[in-house]
């Protein structure tokens, strides 16, 4: 590890990476204090920009706007009660009685401390984590691989909606999508219908324009516009964290992180799952447990470390063995895969100093999180307050300029939208789009693997049960099915009883 | 004309009101379980025609886009096979409801993206469509203010302006 170190310090460390970083950091914050934004949505907006960029600038990049993401989503929820990002609903539930109390800069000040240490402790967890499990990683063959493939989209398809049946068949269907163009093997066409612009296959980015960005525009309809009042006075207040409160948001901060390490690990939870119980496991460990609910700074810096915590860890496994942990990451998966990254122990030996580069660069966003957290908050608050009105024009000029932009032709615009169309439709019919992008990101890799490994066993399918880690991951598939099908049993059957 | 805007507002959301109290049930699952499992049938009757295949190919392109229908069918019987026996046992179905007003106020939002594709691909110029745009949303969100329009129109060039001078996109 130390041999990369040096050289990856250097280069980290030049002028343009932390120019990318801290446009990153402000855009993220800036996205994930607008409520109704998300940080995937900011994610895919912006993934054209990193197209034309190398390796270290372009994931820089879209991690200042993931991990500044977890932070942005905390200041509405303190100041004006609504959470920017959903992760961010536990830390209003003591966020906003702080402020309430006319501590309003405190409030955001131990957000802002706690998901600093969060995204740190994180980014250190993947720095030696990371090419331990990608050892590991390094004895599996493709039909190992395929099952690893299978694994990830079938854990979220499983979390990403209210049926596991209608996630896979989401799932089947971004894979399928995936299938247009060239086939990966022999390079005949397939899906084409005849449109010769096909061939190239769709663009991700583009696809995800429309199926997470246009749907949004549309789902305009089902809402009215209406202005977030801030009172900007609010921030005035003077922010001083007592020592005694220093020393109280210690143990749920390094609590916290480590749950949100834990759970960012697994494929398919997430920083709300992990502020959640964090909060929880904060209450109950807490010699105060009254002040929760009415600004308890434990009950913060719980929350808010925690949904920090989970930005390292969920790169553990997509750069490991490729499986992103939730959607942000998938796409960036793709921005690394145009660079020639492929996930794997290659990437930690073979393109060592990059990957270095980038888990050093984690440590350095939180840094930069932190220092225009401390300088820009106030900047941040009054974007809360933009109308809809301007807001839904300016993001729909957004997409479609990033749809022309990959190919600079309008034939990816019209893709764009009819996959607005196709997400709309899908909402309708309540189908989860997330495994949609899992299925379009993965779907090249999982294609591929799978018929690697037939072609090695001569078409028989005995190949995926053959070996040990084959097997390991059959009972691993096999045990997430099982438990995603019985939470959802008793989650319904919980419903149920709620409602007699 | 504030008079006029006043009435025509008014008109607006007296048929919004009207629009608003229709809406359409459909046994949601059902309805998904029978059109994915038809989308599955109809790729697997066009793969032959879409995907050329080598006879030498131990594995073919067609593997995996077969196995993904197949899976795709499965979860679609599955789904119909869970419907149809609440029915048997006359237990609830899954059902989903549509409002009309919001069905007509996404239509209008795809006609305004439509408006912006099409006319920045027709005039060839980016910032066209951009303006139309922006005045398109602020209409729809019935906007009086003169300030938000010159606002927004500004920082729809602006975008173009950044992309095309800046990032050297050539639109």
């Amino acid at each position: 590890m130390l041999q990369h170190i040096l050289p990856a310090s250097g280069l980290l460390f030049t002028l343009e990476n932390i120019l990318w970083i801290n446009i990153g950091v402000f855009i993220g914050s800036v996205f994930a204090a607008i409520p109704g934004l998300s940080v995937i949505l900011c994610v895919i907006l912006f993934l054209p920009v990193t197209y034309s960029m190398t390796a270290i600038p372009g994931m820089m990049f879209l991690l200042g706007i993931y991990c500044a993401g977890g932070y942005g989503g905390s200041v509405s929820a303190i100041l004006i009660n609504t959470p920017g990002t959903p992760h961010a609903a536990a830390t209003m539930l003591d966020g906003h009685p702080l402020s309430e109390q006319g501590r309003t800069k405190a409030a955001l000040k131990i957000a802002l401390y706690a998901s600093t240490f969060g995204g740190i402790f994180s980014a250190l967890t993947l720095l030696f984590l990371g090419p331990q499990v990608a050892k590991v990683a390094a004895q599996l063959g493709t039909a190992e691989y395929f099952m690893v493939c299978v694994f990830g989209l079938t854990i979220i398809a499983g979390v990403s909606g209210k049926s596991m049946i209608k996630g896979l068949i989401s799932a089947c269907l971004g894979l399928l999508i995936s299938c247009i163009g060239a086939d990966p093997m022999t390079s005949y066409d397939r899906f084409t219908f005849g449109v010769t612009r096909l061939y190239l296959g769709l663009d991700l980015a583009v696809c995800l324009i429309g199926l997470f960005a246009l749907v949004e525009i549309m789902a305009k309809a089902e809402k009215k516009p209406g202005r977030l009042d801030l009172n900007a006075e609010k921030i005035k207040d003077d922010g001083v964290i007592t020592k005694d409160e220093y020393k109280r948001m210690i143990r749920p901060t390094i609590v916290s992180s480590i749950i949100g390490v834990m759970v960012g690990i697994i494929p398919g939870t997430g920083a709300s799952e992990a502020s959640w119980f964090s909060y929880n496991t904060a209450k109950n460990m807490s010699k105060r447990k009254e002040e929760f609910g009415h600004g308890s700074v434990e009950g913060i810096a719980a929350a808010e470390s925690a949904n920090n915590a989970v930005t390292g860890a969920t790169l553990i496994p997509l750069l490991t063995l490729g499986i992103p942990g939730d959607g942000t990451v998938a796409i960036m998966l793709s921005a690394l895969m145009i660079n020639g990254l492929n996930p794997g122990l290659s990437l930690f030996t073979t393109q060592g100093d990059i990957m270095y580069a980038i888990m050093l660069g984690l440590i350095l966003v939180n840094l930069f999180m932190l220092l225009q957290g401390k300088f820009l908050t106030s900047l941040f608050a009054k974007v809360v307050s933009i109308p809809q009105e301007i807001l839904t024009p300016i993001i729909v000029i957004f997409c479609f300029a990033g749809a022309y932009s990959v190919n600079e032709n309008y034939f990816d615009v019209g893709v764009a939208l009819i996959f607005g169309i196709l997400a709309w439709v899908l909402r309708k019919l309540e189908l989860p789009p997330v495994p949609i992008l899992l299925g379009l990101v993965l779907g090249s890799m999982t294609e591929t693997n799978f018929r690697r490994a037939l072609l090695i066993s001569n078409g028989s399918p005995k190949i995926f049960f053959s070996s040990v880690y084959c097997i390991i991951f059959l009972i691993l598939i096999a045990a997430a099915v099982g438990t995603i099908v019985r939470g959802k049993v008793l989650e319904r059957k919980a419903a149920a009883k709620k409602e007699d | 004309m504030k008079d006029q805007l006043d009435r025509l507002d008014a008109r607006l959301d007296a048929i919004g009101k009207r629009l608003g109290e229709k809406e359409l049930r459909f046994p949601v699952d059902l309805v998904t379980g029978i059109l994915f499992a038809l989308f599955a049938l109809v790729i697997l009757w066009v793969m032959p025609d879409q995907v050329v295949v080598s006879e030498k190919d131990v594995v073919n392109g067609r593997a995996f886009p077969t196995l993904l229908m197949a899976v795709m069918l499965l979860c679609c019987v599955m789904l119909i096979g869970k419907e149809l026996y609440k029915l048997a046992t006359k237990q609830p179905l899954t059902w989903k409801t549509i409002n009309l007003l919001v069905e007509i106020k996404a239509l209008i939002i795809l006609a305004i993206l439509a408006g912006t594709y099409f006319l920045s691909k027709l005039t060839g110029l980016f910032v066209v469509g951009g303006v139309f745009c922006c005045l398109g949303f602020l209409i729809y969100f019935r906007c009086r203010k003169p300030s938000y329009y010159i606002i927004t129109v500004a920082l729809a060039v602006g975008i173009w302006a950044a992309f095309r001078f800046v990032l050297g996109v050539d639109f």
